[in-house]
């Protein structure tokens, strides 16, 4: 059984504690905690102490997704607070105005592929830019991002290829045209399934579809049906 | 097994001297120059839903004096009428530049939807047009300025649909890639339909551009059908690519796919001198080749020449002195091609096997 949840985000935004109760009772294993915008930073980071995260074997952080570049030296103190507890940090590259900066949160800092919206960071190519200035950082592979930018996969395998070694963490949705996280459709499944021999099996999986508390369980059961590899044979000569 | 003497280092002289440096550089000065003109009269022209492709001359690296101006603007996204909009400024800004509008035909200057090219392979709703775009798209396409993702993506959609179809991308023994025969017929039936419309055109237009579209036909058109026989039969050729294959069917087709983007980056003159070096072709052959097509290219560039060969009509080829010239470098180009692909002992064998049944 793979370490599956969900983000705190895609549950109910930037109440963090609503969204916990969601997956409460739930069997999830992996939780989220999300601060997508960089208001809810601060709240956040403060509060961590009082939640109860003891159903959970796996916990990550999902820094703010962007923000002033004012922010950024305020963000990065915040952020070595919840590096110093142990757990994974996942950051969008673009984010980041200073990346060298960046390189303070050490292995807790995770890079995560970016969607068609964003300037840089959705290829192997812009992510081994990103990793030569940080190499400490590991990958968070989003391939519901992967899949817009490409939805054939062929830069999803290149990725996933790549960075065998540094991939982390998964974020599974479906990622719509305008770049907002939806339930997982057919048509995704379908992708997700093409890469699947290649995504690695002991890493943590996060689930970013805005689902319903009703849905958690059905969307949970569709992502594991799109993880898992065919087991199909190459055709060979007729 | 390569021929005697190795091609290496003549392609890539070859190559890397005038004329094909000077088109090739003119060609990305001449991109880059569209792409400030526009960024100044349209800005951003494009976006992650839209990339404008240059086809032709300009997109291969062989921009002569005169060069057509082939372009589309490529829409891979949700539908909007203001597309229609931005295609036409664009077609107002490029005629500000006074270079030479594409041709009658209406397959460039306009837009083009990523639905049809990818989904409309075959079948009765496959037109000219569309096939025209997407195989073009394929072997000679070049995205101007920086929004290149819708470009990519659709080019990445195109090859995996035609691998999609491919039931057994494997050899018996597993061993090797089969050349992919989908994508394979479509370049052939395009070369095909290609030389079938240059008669048409020749009875519509009652002879007008003859001789232009003649020396095109001998040499870049058939250069690129070269070029992407050669990218299919490098399927089954390039070692490196044997060595990756594994069980998995999704990985095969993955694995196909990115390999076939990969060759599809270089312009079709690249893509022969890389094949002259892989498969050992000789120096010889190689000189011929590539000199036939730069006397072309030269003579492309001659203003008068050009408009010569623009005037003239079939029935006066006999004796025309440009014409001579476009007979003696087009019969070069074909016989190294012929030497190529019916002689080479790595390529012949597909040839065979693949290029006619």
């Amino acid at each position: 059984m793979r370490t599956i949840g969900f983000s705190t985000g895609a549950l109910a935004r930037g109440d963090f504690r609503k969204a916990l109760q969601m997956m409460a009772g739930k069997n999830l294993s992996a939780v989220e905690l999300s601060a997508l915008r960089q208001d809810e930073l601060r709240a956040l980071v403060e509060q961590i102490e009082t939640l109860d995260l003891t159903a959970f074997k796996y916990v990550s952080f999902h820094a703010p997704s962007s923000m002033e570049r004012e922010f950024e030296r305020q963000a990065l103190q915040l952020l070595e607070q919840v590096a110093e507890i142990g757990w994974p940090i996942i950051v969008h590259p673009d984010a980041m105005y200073e990346p060298k900066e960046w390189a303070r949160l050490g292995d807790r800092l995770w890079l995560e592929n970016m969607d068609k919206r964003k300037p840089i960071g959705q290829t192997a190519d812009h992510l081994t830019r990103f990793f030569e200035v940080l190499p400490e950082a590991s990958l968070c592979f989003d391939i519901g991002h992967a899949r817009q930018v490409d939805p054939t996969m062929s830069e999803a395998s290149a990725i996933l290829s790549r960075f065998a070694d540094r991939i982390q963490q998964l974020h599974v949705s479906e990622v719509n045209s305008q770049s907002r996280h939806d339930r997982l459709s057919f048509e995704s499944v379908l992708a997700f399934q093409r890469v699947s021999h290649l995504l690695p099996n002991n890493v943590p999986v996060i689930l970013e579809s805005r689902v319903e508390e009703a849905e958690i369980e059905e969307e949970i059961n569709r992502a594991c049906e799109a993880l898992t590899p065919e087991n199909q044979l190459a055709l060979t000569g007729d | 097994m390569p021929e005697t003497t190795s091609a290496t280092s003549v392609t890539r002289g070859l190559l890397d001297v005038d004329p094909f440096r000077r088109y090739r550089d003119d060609s990305a000065r001449t991109r880059t120059e569209l792409d400030e003109l526009l960024s100044k009269e349209i800005p951003a022209y494009a976006s992650d839903d839209t990339s404008l492709v240059a086809f032709g001359s300009l997109a291969r690296g062989e921009w002569t004096a005169g060069s057509d101006l082939d372009w589309t603007y490529l829409i891979d996204g949700q539908a909007n009428s203001d597309h229609l909009r931005i295609s036409q400024e664009i077609r107002k800004a490029f005629l500000k530049t006074k270079l030479q509008e594409p041709g009658q035909t209406g397959i460039f200057g306009n837009m083009a939807f990523s639905h049809d090219i990818v989904h409309q392979i075959g079948g009765q709703n496959d037109t000219n047009r569309n096939t025209t775009q997407r195989i073009l798209l394929l072997l000679e396409s070049q995205p101007i300025g920086t929004r290149t993702e819708a470009h990519e993506r659709v080019l990445r959609a195109v090859i995996n649909r035609y691998l999609e179809e491919d039931t057994h991308p494997l050899t018996q023994n597993s061993k090797a890639y089969r050349v992919p025969r989908f994508l394979l017929n479509d370049i052939v039936r395009f070369w095909r339909t290609m030389a079938v419309d240059f008669a048409s055109k020749q009875r519509d237009r009652a002879g007008e551009g003859w001789g232009l579209r003649n020396a095109k036909l001998r040499m870049s058109r058939k250069l690129i059908f070269a070029s992407g026989l050669l990218v299919c039969f490098n399927a089954n050729l390039d070692r490196a690519l044997q060595s990756e294959i594994s069980t998995g069917k999704n990985d095969v087709k993955l694995k196909l796919a990115s390999h076939i983007r990969n060759q599809l980056k270089s312009t079709p003159l690249e893509i022969v001198a890389r094949s002259m070096e892989d498969y050992g072709v000789s120096a010889a052959v190689a000189k011929g080749l590539f000199s036939s097509y730069a006397d072309f290219l030269n003579l492309l560039n001659d203003k008068s020449s050009r408009e010569s060969l623009k005037n003239l009509r079939s029935e006066d080829s006999g004796t025309d002195a440009v014409f001579q010239k476009v007979r003696q470098f087009g019969s070069s180009f074909e016989q190294a091609l012929s030497h190529i692909f019916f002689e080479n002992p790595s390529v012949a064998p597909l040839t065979r096997k693949y290029g006619v049944f």
